[in-house]
Parts: C-alpha cells; sequence; structure tokens
C-alpha cells in the first residue's frame, strides 16, 4: 500500500534506483583475445588473523599484461570502521565496487537506521564479485576479494574469501588472493602446522609472518610487487577500529625479515 | 475546477492553517555552528529527532512524523544517488534543499487534493572551516531559509526567533558540554514562548519569565523528556562525520540543569 508519506519520497527521490553497480555487458563471444591487454590488474593480498585482531597485507604493484602501470596501488581499502576489503584481478572494477560498498553500506544505515548485518553485507559483496562475472569470463575486469571484519557479537575477527562466482567461504585462520595467492597457499599451512596458528600470534609474529609471505609470492610471481622500492600496505582492525600499521613498523618487520633471511642464507653459504 | 482568486487565498490559508496548527505542538532543535563542529540540539519524549543525511549532513526537524520520514528518506536518497554517482564532494545542503525538496514540497502545498506536509525540518552541513558551515530551515510550503552561525526550528516564528537570539550569544570557542547546555536553554525559552504564545501545550504553569523561568521549564521537561543532540564532528577523521552523543556523555552534560537552578 502507498501512503501519502511514500508518494512524497518517491516524488523527491524520483525513479532511479539510488545506487545501481553498473553491470558491464563484457565482450561479445567473437571478440579477439584482446582481453588482458590494457587493464590493469590488482596480485598478491594476504589477511591473517592475529591474537587481537586481523592484519591485511598487500603489495603495491598494479600491471596490465607485462606492464607494471603503478607501483602505489592500495588494495587494501576500508568499506566501514570495522571492514577491510583486501582487492586482486582488475584494479577499476575493484575500486569501483569498493565505492559502490560502502555507500551501500551507508546507505542502509542511514536510511534505515541500523548498521547493516555482517551477513547482509558479505551478502552484498557476494553480488558484486557475481556481477563481474562475465566479464571475469573472458580475461576482463574480474575481481576477487577478501573480506576481513571484527565481529562485536562474536567478539573476534573474522575472514572470509570469495570465488569468481561469488560463493563466500570463511576461513578461520587466513586469507588470500591475487595471481601470487596460488603459490603461495601451501606456505600458510606449513606455518600453521609447524609455528602456530596465526589467531594464537602476537600482532608483531603474524604482521612478519604475513610479510614473508608476500615476499615469497613477490619472488614466485610476475605481477607481485616486492618491497625493494615502496613498502607493501599493512592495516589491522581490532575491537577498536581499523588502524595502519605505521610506516616505523613495517619497516622494523621488513628489516627483521630480510636481516634473519639474510643471516640464514650466509650460513648455508 | 475553476479557483476564483478568492478561492484560491482561501484554501491556501486554511493550509497554511492547518501546516502551523501540527507544527505548534512540536519540541524545537537549536542548531550550533562551532570551531568543535555543528550541533543540533533537541529534548525528545518518543521518536528519535536527529538524523544523519549524508558524510556531512544532519537533519532534524519537528511536525507530522511520517511526513519527516518522508523528506528524511527522500534526502537521503538523492545524496546517496548523488555522492556514488559525482562525488561525495557534490552533496551539498544548498542543493539538496533547493532542488530536490523544496520544489516538491511547493507543489504538494499547493496541491488541493493531496493534503500538505505537516514538516518544518532543519539541515545542518559542515564544511572546512566554521565559516563555511551551513543551516537551511525548509518550511512546509517550500521556502527555505539559509543562515550561517546559528539556526532554529520550533512551533512558532516567535520561538524562533527568541531562540536564535539567544544562540546567536554562544561563543564559538566553546567546548561541547557549555554548547549543548546554552542550546538546551534556547529550547526551554522557545518552549515557554510557544506556550505563552497559543496558550496550549507545553505550557509550565509557575515557572517565571525569563532565563529562569527557562531553568525551571527545562528542569520539569527533563523529568519525561530525553535529551538528543546530533555531533557533526570536526576534528574526527572518519568520512562520515555524524555522531549523536551517547547516554553517557549526555548524562554529565545536563545533570547541572536537571536542578533546575545556574551552575
Amino acid at each position: 500500500m502507498r501512503g501519502e508519506s511514500t508518494d512524497l519520497r518517491s516524488a523527491i527521490a524520483g525513479p532511479e534506483p539510488v545506487l545501481a553497480l553498473p553491470v558491464h555487458p563484457g565482450l561479445s563471444a567473437g571478440a579477439p583475445e584482446a582481453s588482458h591487454g590494457q587493464v590493469a590488474h590488482g596480485t598478491t593480498v594476504i589477511a591473517v588473523k592475529c591474537l587481537d585482531g586481523v592484519i591485511n597485507v598487500g603489495d603495491r604493484r598494479a600491471t596490465a599484461s607485462y606492464s607494471v602501470m603503478y607501483d602505489q596501488a592500495e588494495k587494501v581499502l576500508a568499506l566501514d570502521d570495522f571492514t577491510l576489503l583486501a582487492i586482486s584481478g582488475s584494479y577499476a572494477r575493484s575500486i569501483e565496487v569498493v565505492r559502490y560498498l560502502r555507500h551501500a553500506f551507508r546507505y542502509f544505515e542511514r536510511s534505515q537506521l541500523q548498521p547493516m548485518s555482517l551477513d547482509g553485507k558479505l551478502s552484498e559483496v557476494a553480488r558484486a564479485v557475481a556481477a563481474g562475472l562475465s566479464m571475469a569470463m573472458q580475461g576482463l575486469g574480474g575481481f576477487i576479494p577478501i573480506l576481513s571484519t571484527w565481529d562485536p557479537s562474536a567478539g573476534e575477527p573474522r575472514i572470509f574469501f570469495y570465488d569468481a562466482m561469488g560463493a563466500r567461504f570463511e576461513s578461520a585462520e587466513y586469507g588470500a588472493a591475487g595471481s601470487g595467492s596460488v603459490q603461495i597457499r601451501g606456505a600458510f599451512e606449513y606455518v600453521v602446522r609447524t609455528k602456530s596458528p596465526f589467531r594464537q600470534m602476537p600482532r608483531a609474529d603474524a604482521l612478519r609472518e604475513a610479510l614473508r609471505l608476500l615476499d615469497i609470492a613477490a619472488d614466485l610471481d610476475a605481477a607481485t610487487g616486492g618491497w625493494a622500492k615502496v613498502l607493501p600496505l599493512a592495516r589491522v582492525i581490532t575491537a577498536e577500529g581499523i588502524q595502519d600499521v605505521s610506516e616505523a613498523e613495517l619497516r622494523a618487520a621488513v628489516a627483521g625479515l630480510a636481516q634473519g633471511e639474510a643471516t640464514f642464507v650466509a650460513d648455508r653459504g | 475546477m475553476m479557483l476564483s482568486p478568492y478561492d484560491f487565498n482561501e484554501a491556501i490559508n486554511q493550509r497554511r492553517d492547518h501546516a502551523e496548527e501540527g507544527l505548534r505542538q512540536g519540541s524545537p532543535v537549536a542548531g550550533l555552528s562551532l570551531d568543535l563542529g555543528v550541533l543540533l540540539i533537541t529534548v525528545r519524549r518518543t521518536q528519535r529527532k536527529v538524523y544523519e543525511v549524508y558524510d556531512r549532513m544532519m537533519l532534524s526537524a519537528v511536525g507530522n512524523q511520517s511526513d519527516i520520514e518522508a523528506v528524511r528518506i527522500g534526502a537521503v536518497d538523492v545524496a546517496h544517488r548523488e555522492g556514488y554517482q559525482r562525488s561525495p564532494d557534490d552533496v551539498t545542503a544548498q542543493r539538496l534543499v533547493g532542488f530536490s525538496l523544496s520544489p516538491v514540497l511547493k507543489e504538494l502545498f499547493r496541491d488541493q487534493w493531496r493534503a500538505p506536509a505537516v514538516v518544518r525540518a532543519l539541515f545542518a552541513e559542515m564544511g572546512k572551516l566554521p565559516a563555511d558551515d551551513a543551516f537551511f530551515a525548509l518550511n512546509y510550503d517550500g521556502e527555505f531559509v539559509r543562515s550561517s552561525r546559528c539556526a532554529a526550528v520550533a512551533g512558532t516564528p516567535q520561538a524562533e526567533a527568541r531562540m536564535v537570539e539567544e544562540l546567536a550569544a554562544v561563543s564559538i570557542d566553546v567546548p561541547l558540554g557549555d554548547a549543548v547546555r546554552a542550546g538546551l536553554l534556547a529550547w526551554a525559552g522557545a518552549w515557554q514562548s510557544v506556550a505563552t504564545d497559543t496558550g496550549g501545550r507545553g505550557q509550565t504553569s509557575d515557572a517565571p519569565a525569563g532565563p529562569d523561568g527557562a531553568l525551571v521549564t527545562l528542569a520539569e521537561q527533563l523529568v519525561d523528556g530525553r535529551v538528543e543532540v546530533g555531533l557533526l564532528d570536526r576534528a574526527s577523521r572518519r568520512e562520515s562525520r555524524f555522531r549523536r552523543l551517547g547516554e553517557e556523555e549526555l548524562a554529565e552534560i545536563v545533570a547541572p540543569l536537571r536542578r533546575g537552578s545556574g551552575e
């Protein structure tokens, strides 16, 4: 039933939908394989839990085919005060989706006067991933995210990852996405089984392990950047919200890592 | 059907009376633009009264709840569509009120076949500096007024004028607690003024006129009413600058006023 007030609202807002994520039609089936051509692609992003929350790290390289387009890309982006999206795949599509999700979450909270539930947010992300499927199938513009958040009702961090069709999975320990994530998948398991579960590590240890994994990905995957020139991006979510890992902390972790490995290599030599 | 000029004026006046009658009973809202940010201050009984519209914009209103809700959601819709399609920088209260809300309210007010919206809304927007802050008071007939340092919406024009006069005296660098208390005293003055002007609701039989009266009125109203304050925080690093002051924060600020005498 439409009452007066609904009429007034629609008279103000007009008939267009408030928020609609553009769905690109993709290329026709007969189009040439220009796909990987000039589109910037994201690369390796990692989420690991630690004692006080969840850490996200990402390399800074954006590539198109064999070119490095940009070496300061930010692939760990805040969706709200307690939620990070680490993105891999088409950079353009990722940024558009992040912009969409930020607006969608806030729009929900402001119009409905209550925050969107975690489940609601996860479904929005799934829809955004699935909407890019036709592009992804043609090697153009697909993207796959990892969502990390602090769940206030459970009082603990949560990590969710997606497949290309938008299926959502929860991980107890870690998540990784991007072209370099394939090469390091087993290394996560090795760390968990031989050292300690990530969620039981102090923040500094978990950060160091995540950076080491990112470094291995950069060694093994051409599209993942190392940190010889630009430091990786690292953000943490705790019960207090999202913080950037400071440059000093990051530099210390990276230096410690390099020193440890140099000693190890020297010992072997 | 043709209306003669006489009928037209008569009809407009009747609609105006109908709307004003509905507004008179509303709890006033005080707006202050300060160094620390922008405040909307009111006292409510049942419904929530201060709402976030966009990253740097909020809204409060007097009137029928259903009409307030329609204006509020319509404004939120327009702001988010614009912010997503263009940029959050393009969402301004001036555009929202002037181009999206005012024409629709004006049309509704003059449409003989529909009931006019009973609403007087106060939009508050925070700029980068206090000088860029803006208030827009939007009326049921589509008219709107822009102001900068302070603003008010209340049941009668006299009450609004009284509030604005008091609010204008608040210094721009006051701390949050003082600002809220000043806003509440202005609120109480307006509440008293509405009662005296109309001899209607909200009267406090034994409250004297003047500042002391406002204190007494306020203490009386705070027995049942709850203080509600929306803040656009200039110091915040979040993109969304809006927050409502929490219960504990408010309890501390309001405590000296509950006793019904000055500090």
